[in-house]
């Protein structure tokens, strides 16, 4: 699933990490490898471990409560409407009689769904487009990254309204599709710039000059280098699309009932917060949670995986 | 510097062209006709003659090109649903206030975000540090319906009688408290990470220490020689944050029933007016293009050695 954090070392204890410290005098050297570095830079930061446990725990909540939940959360009851927190009910219940905790966690495998959905496009899209771009270079790199500034800045949301318009029914993949569509451009961008970097750097010349293969180079250099920056991209993009998938089920242009996001169930919420307002206080604050964890997780993941850039 | 402005000028043209097109493809994607929802089905031949009278009828490069001539001189086309109403009028009535509450909203984010961000930066990995980004990280990650709604009901619902603010409308001064504050507080906690990390940076250079090295005061050295460099990256941030007040202004409108162009939007799109979505969607758009023009203008400016590297 989503681990945030690269493969761990559990056993840290026990094996020393050369990572900073000379090899004893004698001693074979230990070859360090990327991501065990990276997971001895991510652990210092702790605000990011602490994100990512949570934002772990909460999708695993949102995967396996609806399943071990005592409440089915369609089954509407209308003599237990806006109840407020009990045992019964850790979150109360909403106001078809509905226990909140089991519709969050069901609301969250859509909206974290859509999230990484979207996200995975707009990977799809800014990594096709930024290599093509920054490997062939010259007219065409110039012509498209032209193009990108023309579309920078652009509000995402008109057109992703646009988008649901065009596909006619807000499903999972509908919705994933049209917050994409305007959203890639900064990942094209990122991933242009690296490729170019990548292609300039002295070690992948050297490796060249050694007579390395291009496979060689392709899977021992460029691959492990753009792929930090890709896992940082998807901790920065998904807090965007998250939110974007919950102002478009806020307005009522999402996820339609029975079935339930975080921003529809806020949009439940919203109706009758007057008097009973945890209803949307819920499900909004899930949200917050979640977008507050993937952006504590990307600076740790770029202190981790791309520590040139920490100065800047 | 007059080369490089004129040369700016000039390719937001292009852009604008590229932009006006990408949305008139997009648009007629969608399904579905304005003369054909059911409350409002008509006979066969009206439905052509309304076409043609619209120019629904013509290829679509011909519709292009007088859509483009229209946007040019300013006459963005007749609504296809209110009957007299053109585009330009609806602009003219839902505009201003969408216009005005996004300048509030920005004001109110410079304001309070960029002494925020300097305090930080000043007694950086203090407890008033920690409070304030742990604030402005949390200001940022809450989406606007819950602030919008919590401030509704805590300040007009609760403490109402005391503080006497409505809880919607767009008439008064007192009712426009509350949407600024719901729509500035997201761009508030951008600009207040924005500020700390630049002036981080910028107070470990050389020249500060040469500035303290002379004896300059410390009030001087921070306001004459800190803020003035770190307040670059404010002004280029006018790209996301102008994105985000529209995105924002779309819900902050809509819960305090502000007639703006947020609130006229969805409503255009489910009447299926295309012309309307179409008319707004290019507004927002040349509004975000000409910024970005300003911005790259006025880095130029401020920063020389970037008019080549754009040029």
């Amino acid at each position: 699933m989503s681990t945030p954090t690269p493969k761990p070392v559990t056993s840290g204890a026990t094996i020393p990490l050369d990572v900073g410290h000379a090899p004893t005098a004698g001693a074979p050297i230990r070859q360090s490898n990327l991501w065990k570095d990276a997971w001895y830079r991510y652990r210092r930061n702790r605000a990011a471990l602490f994100a990512g446990a949570v934002f772990i725990g909460m999708v695993a909540f949102c995967l396996i409560y609806p399943v071990i939940s005592p409440h089915d959360p369609y089954d509407v009851n209308f003599a237990d409407a806006r109840q407020g927190p009990s045992l019964e009910h850790p979150l109360g219940t909403d106001t078809f009689g509905r226990d909140v905790l089991t519709r969050t966690a069901l609301g969250g495998r859509i909206s974290i769904g859509i999230g990484f959905a979207a996200t995975f496009i707009i990977l799809v899209i800014g990594v096709t487009y930024g290599s093509i771009s920054g490997f062939i270079g010259g007219h065409l790199d110039n012509g498209m990254m032209r193009f990108l500034d023309a579309l920078y800045g652009l509000p995402y949301l008109p057109f992703a309204i646009i988008t649901l318009a065009i596909i006619g029914d807000a499903g999972f993949w509908a919705m994933a599709v049209a917050l994409s569509i305007a959203t890639w451009f900064t990942t094209a961008r990122i991933v242009r710039g690296q490729i170019i970097t990548l292609k300039e750097n002295d070690y992948v010349r050297a490796a060249k000059t050694l007579g390395a293969r291009w496979q060689r180079v392709l899977m021992r250099h460029l691959i492990p280098n753009t792929l930090g920056i890709l896992i940082i991209a998807v901790f920065l993009e998904l807090p965007g699309v998250i939110l974007g998938e919950a102002f478009l089920s806020f307005i009522g242009l999402g996820i339609g009932p029975p079935d339930a996001s975080w921003g529809s169930m806020a949009q439940e919420g919203y109706e009758v917060y007057r008097v009973f307002p945890l209803l949307i206080i819920v499900p909004s604050v899930a949200i917050a949670t979640l977008i507050l964890c993937a952006n504590f997780i990307a600076d740790g993941l770029r202190d981790a995986l791309d520590p040139r850039t920490r100065e800047t | 510097m007059t080369g490089f402005v004129i040369r700016r000028l000039l390719w937001t043209i292009p852009v604008i062209l590229l932009v006006i097109f990408f949305t008139f493809v997009l648009m007629r994607q969608i399904e579905g006709n304005p003369f054909r929802t059911s409350e409002r089905a008509v006979p066969e031949s009206i439905q052509r003659n309304l076409e043609r009278r619209f120019g629904l009828d013509q290829p679509w490069y011909v519709q292009y090109a007088k859509y483009v001539q229209g946007v040019f001189t300013f006459d963005l086309g007749p609504s296809l649903v209110l009957r007299n109403r053109d585009v330009n009028e609806i602009v003219r009535t839902h505009f201003p206030p969408s216009l005005q509450l996004g300048a509030f909203a920005m004001i109110f984010a410079l304001v309070f975000g960029i002494p925020l961000g300097m305090l930080s930066a000043l007694r950086a990995n203090t407890f008033l540090d920690y409070s304030a980004m742990f604030v402005s990280n949390v200001g940022f990650a809450i989406p606007s319906f819950l602030i919008s709604t919590l401030l509704i009901y805590f300040f007009a619902l609760k403490w109402g009688d005391w503080t006497g603010l409505p809880t919607s409308g767009w008439d008064s001064w007192q009712s426009k408290i509350l949407p600024t504050i719901a729509l500035g507080l997201g761009p508030m906690a951008y600009f207040a990470r924005l500020v700390r990390g630049t002036m981080l940076e910028t107070l470990q250079q050389d020249y500060i220490r040469t500035a303290r090295a002379k004896g300059l005061r410390w009030r001087r050295v921070v306001i004459v020689h800190t803020l003035r460099n770190s307040l670059i990256p404010v002004v280029t941030a006018a790209g996301p944050i102008l994105g985000f007040l529209i995105t924002g202004s779309f819900i902050v409108e809509q819960i305090f029933a502000i007639p703006g162009i947020g609130t006229y939007y969805v409503d255009a799109v489910e009447a299926r007016d295309y012309s309307v979505v179409m008319g707004l969607t290019v507004l927002l758009s040349v509004i975000v293009i000409l910024a970005n023009m300003v911005v790259d203008i006025l880095y130029g400016y401020l920063d020389p050695r970037t008019r080549d590297a754009r040029s």
